[in-house]
């Protein structure tokens, strides 16, 4: 087998195929290494692909040429009690046309179709393969050995796509080897098989239009939200937890899925449906602050290795920036082929193009967004106080009403505490 | 419909290796106050046993999401490492 590459990509997800797609493009003759026996198997996620502007290039008819399950038309935000929802929908024409804004995807299948589409452009892709330590020389990494039986593939530069808790990224010093709780939550999901003409019944859709809710406060006060999204014909339902809130407490992921399942409006959509998978997948959650070092001499970091993840409570960006990642990687990775430079500084063109790009504009953008969303507040009292509000705006029962404004101060001063609310405020507006 | 991980395997797949790839030294959970990874192994790997004063680990079932490596505040693990490849959790849907 052949052990020497001009660029060895470990992992092939998002970010890691579509590095290798671009340097392969380019002429470059690149490894793409992935652990799992096919790409995407070892790959989770909530389930919603924003549209991915860094591949359009590429794939210009993207709707048409990647295996896709609905494009999104409908997002909402709910407030969630254990008896009551708020929900805010947001549902407009302007997603219906192409180029569609988001799409649900089933990971097994999107993954292994963009690792083959860089197989097709004359990458090697290289399965069942996990990657046990970066190789060394003069302090620069020359490639990786394989845990399979410790022999060595070499090349000029690595690229660490492996995910979240990147230990390419670690053995090459570049990420500090403990990780702050603070900075990650946990995905569990469910994925639930129903039939595509009920969903399209209870969520109010036609063809292959799609749904995205986010929740708020369906998570007996453990920080995190839930999320319920409409796939061809299966429901994804899950929860994202963070780390720092559940090890806490004394709920169990799994016992907070089972009580989000059966609070009665989300039990409405799910009767009938059979559970197909439970999954489980932690996200990185802390912005810019958690990113690690992403070049040092002969490799590049990228995609959620790279901490390059958005959470703003209502979107949660991730495969987007992983794709841009991946193909700036892929592009450093080819100028620093063409100069002959592989060092840090030959490959800083990396960090240059991502600050340029929108992937670090906005992740400095949002940089204080997850401080902001570690307030216990807002996952419990807050919906409590938006469905109490709304109770009392609707409820009939003889008594005589107060005005709007007293009833709202009131409701607020009870649950919140008007210096809180005053705080949070200031701090939501920071943030965002 | 609930979550079970009792049948866990009915509904994910697997591909078990012999040789775990997690190896958690149980001496230093005995010393730990919170045992977190109890409460936040989405699979229910880890136990701990009042009576025996043992924390039992079973790779078994594993998603490979991380959240012990995080959470443990031990650094309790003498191994912490991906299965080898083709081994451990296979999803095929989600």
């Amino acid at each position: 087998m052949k052990t020497t590459f001009d660029a060895i990509v470990v992992g092939a997800g998002p970010a890691g195929s579509s590095a290798a797609l671009t340097m392969a493009q380019a002429g470059l003759d690149v490894a793409l290494l992935e652990r799992g026996a096919f790409p995407g198997e070892k790959n989770m996620f909530g389930g919603v692909l924003h549209r991915l502007t860094a591949l359009e290039e590429v794939f210009p008819e993207f709707w048409n040429q990647a295996p896709l399950e609905r494009h999104i038309v409908k997002k909402s935000l709910t407030f969630m009690t254990g008896e009551a929802s708020f929900n805010v929908n947001f549902d407009t024409e302007a997603s219906d046309r192409t180029p569609y804004n988001g799409y649900t995807i089933s990971r097994p299948k999107f993954d292994h179709w963009l690792a083959e589409e860089a197989v097709k452009a004359g990458a090697t892709l290289l399965t069942r393969t996990t990657v046990d330590d970066v190789v060394k020389e003069n302090g620069k990494v020359v490639g990786v050995t394989l845990l399979r039986d410790g022999s060595q593939l070499r090349a000029p530069v690595v690229i660490a796509a492996d995910g979240v808790l990147s230990f390419t990224a670690q053995k090459a010093g570049l990420r500090r080897p403990q990780f702050d709780p603070s900075h990650l939550a946990v995905g569990v999901k469910a994925l639930i098989d129903m039939p595509k003409e009920t969903i399209d019944d209870r969520f109010g859709l036609v063809r292959d239009q799609g749904a995205s809710n986010e929740i708020v406060g369906c998570t007996s006060g453990v920080r995190g939200g839930g999320f319920l999204y409409t796939n061809y014909d299966s429901l994804s339902l899950g929860l994202v937890l963070h780390l720092s809130s559940l090890s806490e407490g004394t709920k169990t992921p799994y016992d907070l899925l089972n009580d989000f399942m059966a609070q009665p409006q989300i039990a409405k959509y799910l009767r009938g449906g059979k559970l197909l998978e439970y999954s489980a997948h932690l996200v990185p959650e802390g912005g810019f602050e958690m990113m690690p070092e992403i070049v040092g001499d002969g490799i590049l970091v990228a995609g959620d290795a790279a901490a390059l993840c958005i959470v703003t409570g209502l979107n949660l960006e991730g495969i987007n920036l992983a794709t841009q990642s991946g193909v700036i990687a892929g592009k450093a990775t080819i100028a620093a082929h063409q100069q002959k430079n592989f060092s840090k500084s030959g490959l800083a063109v990396y960090r240059r193009l991502l600050e340029e790009s929108y992937v670090l504009k906005d992740l400095k953008l949002y940089r204080r967004t997850p401080h902001m969303l570690h307030n216990d507040r807002i996952y419990q009292q807050y919906p409590e106080l938006v469905c109490g509000i709304m109770d009392q705006i609707y409820r009939i029962d003889g008594q005589p009403k107060e005005t709007m404004t007293k009833m709202l101060l009131r409701a607020a001063k009870e649950k919140i505490g008007l210096k809180n609310l005053l705080a949070d405020v200031y701090s939501g507006w920071r943030a965002l | 419909m609930n979550i079970n991980l009792d049948e866990i395997f009915d509904t994910t797949s697997f591909t078990i290796d012999r040789e775990p790839h997690i190896v958690v030294d149980s001496e230093a959970c005995t010393a730990c106050d919170n045992r977190a990874c109890t409460t936040c192994c989405p699979a229910r790997c880890y136990s701990w046993d009042e009576e025996s004063k043992k924390l039992t680990f079973v790779h078994d079932g594993c998603l490979e999401c991380g959240t012990c490596y995080v959470v443990c505040r031990k650094q309790a693990f003498s191994r912490w490492r991906y299965p080898r490849g083709g081994f451990g959790v296979s999803f095929r849907l989600t």
